[in-house]
């Protein structure tokens, strides 16, 4: 039996290598399949493999020799291969093209043989295209034609047979009918064959040894059952998927799932004419009454543990003197500059900022509902240099620096500038599909709130920041080190452990959060989520490959928390008596004087819920989630993001 | 109605062939009959036969041996070699378009022997072998210019078309620095033209295609596989690169040899592979096309020689009027199925 195989084969078009050090081994008498993504190298393997391409390193070894070390008609009468794309001459007949697969057979002189007429017979008895010997081959069916192809290079008679995705640009049942013609002949003459294909489930249900390739080497080789996964999937075609057994061969069946789920919801929205006002945009965040402290807020207005203050600030190691902020200041100061302002509906408005600090800000991670800080400087001052000296380039002393914020608290108001916390929206390195640019750029949301007093617009510092924001203005922000900062970033609260089922509630506030963590959800996970948003025009639509579905609630000339409140009764509710047993009266807390957060501390339950924005209306629906509905406070976060008629600070 | 069996339908494609060639070498007898003794000035039967029989007639017997007779044996040499080296050109690039006198070989041919007559006096074989040169050293530099990529041949054809035209304007050029009596000759270049016909040029004509005809056979067997596709060739275990060279140099030898007497007779390659491929509803057919070829020099110089009363026009006027319009008919056609240059 003709074997074959690869030995750290480096394959290279121009110098440009495509297939790298790659080894393999073909198993005899069995059919391999070859998949991977566009330009990942299969088909430059193939023709490696086939004598068609001089390897630049490596060698391919037919029988243990190497196949470029001997002749070509010797190879071309063990080793058949059928190219993705041959070229049938006009107006030739079937018979006469299958008659060409016997070239390496004759000689110089020798005519067409008793020999090569019975291999011709034998090959379209194979394949079922007896009947078709003297039709011309333009005038058949893709999977005729193809047919005739394969059965060109069966005329061929070697042992091995190797096809450069043989079912292109045929329908569904033609490629069936061309991978069972294949199929048989492994099975009934016992050919090794070898194919490369794009359809993973297709390859899956016919190979015996599937070899996915990945950037030119090996990712994975084996039975298909253990080389289709949704871990390969994913990396190997940079694809979600889900793999679930084909209710027909029982082999793996790969499930794609796309990245752009058009939402019930936006049906609906739709036909009542509301259209999105952007493709990607979320909404909202937080206006000037904040009462949240996070990230560097160490607990002052009573935040519990878990909002980040304990890890705000690592261990100082006992050293005296000043070292840089890099290195221990898990919460930096950025500067950086606004790029673009962007309005995305009448109460939401986009700011970008960009900058070279931006570099060392993040955790890693996807943000979720990370939250920063904006700093901005008192009405015609500057900002103390408190703040300034947390920039990354900066060094500051890791033993007295931890008492920074409560030094900043006791600086006089004119001083001391503004402290607002925002969650970021979105965060694209440099080098991101959508950052051109050669800084990181950060999306924050603004929700606008205010009014024209005079022809000047009149609100909290961070709304009027936003408001006259223009490219060019310099702002600083607090943040998470990326060097030292990782997913379990205390500034990040949402912690759905291992929950399938999660309901997102907020207000315009809690928007930018609510659409961010939606955006990062795997397709998983089901839910819902509700959105209040001022008006149905700040309806801005999201992008998610999760099951949640996403609803917006315009609130009109409802009181705020009311439409939130009813959705959300709609979706968890109440158990008949006596199914459960429900929690106890949740702990008061005075959302007017104490900052109303609890958040779980990461469950192992199959649902989790997050429920963000006014203090008030979070801790009416705390009240219901926990005492009617009885669900575990290990499940759910509630974060009063704001206070109705108190400001942050 | 039952399908004839597969062996039935081969026998009966085989003796369609044989009707197909019967019935063209008799059309090509006929045109050269009709040519003697027909059309304008024709030459009474009776003398015709005494000339034949070996006597001298005065006037006839030097019209029959010195003009016509070698104008109808160079004439179907150079149509066999022009039908022969088109049809090789166009089945190996799967296009149509891809003859010598389309993409430019032709003419390459053309002004290597202007320059070698011209500047060099050249004559007989050695204008033969420049002509060939000629033709080899264009083949080259279009093939060099095309290499490599995926649309070999559509460039190919391209970059033939262009330097073609260049070729056309260097002969032009060429021409206004002769006198002009070499100019009156040398403008079968441009046309092509049976009237230099001699019994020494055939000679020479025949001698050069007969030799290159040994090679035909080869290059058959390997065409067959090579246009496959360059893939489907090498796995079959071709060398494709040996096989190519040998295939242009065949061609282009073909070509090049007619050339060298007549000038490059407009379409004559180009023309004859498709009508051999539609005379026999199949593949394009070497030999048939060569066949094809010498017919249709057969015909174009009957009609160049009584179209018009006063006047025998060059024979290549005459392909070039006829070939014109099936020139466009062939780019539509390829037009609409979407597979032109």
């Amino acid at each position: 039996m003709a074997q074959l195989q690869a030995d750290s084969l480096t394959l290279a078009y121009d110098k440009v290598t495509i297939v790298d050090e790659l080894s393999l081994e073909i198993p005899t008498g069995e059919v391999s399949i070859i998949v991977g993504a566009n330009g990942c190298g299969k088909s430059t393997l193939l023709r490696a493999l086939s004598r068609l391409l001089k390897p630049a390193g490596g060698q391919v070894l037919l029988n243990g020799a190497d196949i470029h070390s001997r002749p070509a008609k010797e190879v071309a009468r063990q080793l058949g291969l059928l190219p993705q794309t041959p070229n049938a001459p006009d107006g030739i007949t079937v018979r006469e093209l299958i008659g060409r697969g016997r070239y390496p057979h004759q000689g110089l002189f020798k005519r067409f043989s008793a020999e090569d007429e019975a291999a011709v017979a034998r090959a379209m008895e194979m394949t079922g295209t007896t009947e078709l010997a003297e039709r011309a081959v333009d005038e058949l069916s893709g999977g005729q034609r193809q047919r005739v192809w394969i059965a060109m290079a069966l005329a061929q008679e070697t042992e091995l047979l190797l096809l450069d995705e043989p079912t292109t640009y045929l329908d569904v049942a033609h490629q069936l009918e061309v991978l069972d013609v294949i199929s048989e002949l492994n099975r009934t003459r016992g050919i090794t064959v070898v194919i490369v294909l794009h359809d993973l489930n297709l390859a899956a249900r016919y190979a015996d040894h599937l070899v996915a390739l990945k950037d030119g080497k090996i990712y994975a080789a084996g039975h298909p059952t253990e080389v289709v996964t949704e871990q390969t999937v994913k990396s190997v075609f940079g694809m979600p998927s889900r793999v679930i057994p084909d209710p027909v061969a029982g082999t793996p069946l790969v499930l794609p799932i796309g990245r752009h789920r058009v939402l019930r919801t936006e049906t609906v929205l739709a036909a009542r004419g509301i259209y999105r006002a952007e493709q990607n945009g979320a909404t909202v965040v937080a206006e000037e009454e904040e009462l949240v402290g996070a990230g560097v807020a160490v607990g002052s207005a009573g935040s519990p543990a878990g909002t980040g203050a304990a890890s705000t600030f690592e261990p100082a190691p006992a050293l005296g003197g000043v070292r840089p902020n890099l290195e221990h200041q898990s919460t930096l100061a950025f500067a950086t500059t606004v790029l673009r302002c962007k309005q995305l509906a009448p109460n939401f408005r986009r700011i970008t900022l960009t900058g070279s600090d931006l570099e060392h800000f993040g955790t890693n991670s996807h943000p979720l509902d990370m939250r920063i800080k904006l700093m901005l400087p008192p009405a015609g001052g500057q900002l103390p240099a408190l703040v300034q000296q947390l920039r990354p380039q900066a060094g500051t002393d890791p033993e007295t620096q931890g008492r920074w914020f409560l030094q900043w608290r006791e600086l006089p108001d004119a001083e001391r500038g503004y402290m607002r916390t925002y969650t970021v929206r979105d965060f694209r390195p440099a080098g991101h599909a959508k950052n051109s640019g050669t800084t990181p750029e950060l999306d924050i949301d603004f929700v606008v709130h205010g009014h024209k007093v005079d022809g000047v617009f009149r609100g909290g510092p961070a709304t009027e920041f936003c408001v006259n924001a223009a490219a060019g203005d310099d702002v600083l922000i607090l943040g998470p080190n990326n060097q030292l900062n990782d997913a379990d970033y205390g500034g990040i609260e949402f912690r759905p452990g291992n929950a399938t089922r999660v309901l997102l509630a907020g207000d315009e506030t809690a928007a930018p959060a609510i659409c961010s963590i939606l955006e990062s959800l795997p397709s998983t996970v089901t839910g819902h989520a509700l959105i209040e948003v001022p008006d149905s025009t700040d309806i801005l639509g999201t992008t998610t490959r999760s099951g949640v579905s996403v609803q917006w609630l315009p609130r009109g000339t409802n009181a705020h928390g009311t439409l939130l409140s009813t959705a959300l009764r709609q979706i968890v509710a109440i158990p008949a008596a006596g199914a459960v047993q429900t929690t106890a009266e949740p702990d008061d807390v005075d959302v007017d004087t104490q900052l109303l957060w609890e958040t779980g501390e990461g469950s192992s339950g199959p649902f989790y819920a997050w429920i963000a924005g006014e203090a008030g209306t979070v801790k009416e629906l705390r009240r219901y989630l926990v005492r009617d509905a009885g669900l575990d406070r290990k499940q759910v976060a509630f974060m009063g993001y704001w206070r109705a008629g108190r400001s942050e600070n | 109605m039952t399908r004839p069996a597969p062996r039935t339908r081969a026998r009966m494609r085989t003796r369609r062939d044989a009707l197909i060639w019967a019935a063209l070498i008799l059309l090509g007898a006929t045109l050269a009959v009709l040519y003697v003794l027909a059309g304008r000035e024709p030459l009474p039967l009776d003398e015709v036969a005494a000339v034949l029989r070996g006597e001298t007639v005065p006037g006839t017997s030097f019209i029959l041996l010195e003009d016509r007779a070698p104008r109808l044996v160079v004439g179907a040499l150079a149509g066999a070699g022009f039908g022969a080296s088109g049809a090789l050109f166009q089945r190996w690039l799967g296009n149509p378009l891809a003859s010598p006198d389309v993409i430019g070989v032709g003419y390459g041919a053309s002004a290597a022997a202007i320059i070698a007559m011209v500047y060099f006096h050249a004559q007989g074989p050695l204008l033969t072998l420049t002509a060939m040169l000629g033709g080899l050293g264009i083949a080259g530099l279009i093939y060099w210019l095309s290499a490599g990529g995926k649309h070999a041949g559509a460039k190919l054809i391209l970059a033939g078309l262009a330097i073609g035209g260049m070729l056309q304007s260097l002969i032009q050029y060429l021409l206004t620095r002769t006198d002009v009596r070499t100019a009156g000759e040398a403008l079968r270049w441009l046309t092509g033209s049976l009237a230099p016909s001699t019994w020494e040029r055939a000679a020479v004509m025949a001698i050069g295609l007969a030799l290159v005809a040994l090679l035909v056979p080869l290059v058959l067997k390997r065409l067959k596989i090579m246009e496959l596709g360059d893939d489907a060739a090498s796995a079959l275990g071709l060398n494709v690169l040996a096989s190519r060279m040998l295939l242009v140099f065949t061609a282009v030898t073909l070509t090049a040899i007619p050339v060298a007497v007549t000038g490059p007779l407009a379409f004559v390659a180009f023309l004859a592979g498709p009508l051999s491929a539609g005379l026999t509803r199949g593949v394009i057919r070497v030999p048939l096309a060569a066949l094809i070829g010498a017919v249709l020099v057969l015909g174009a110089n009957f009609i160049a020689a009584n179209l018009f009363s006063g006047v025998a026009l060059p024979v290549g006027v005459v392909t070039g009027i006829f070939g014109a319009p099936f020139l466009l008919w062939v780019l539509v056609r390829a037009n609409s199925r979407g597979n032109g240059g």
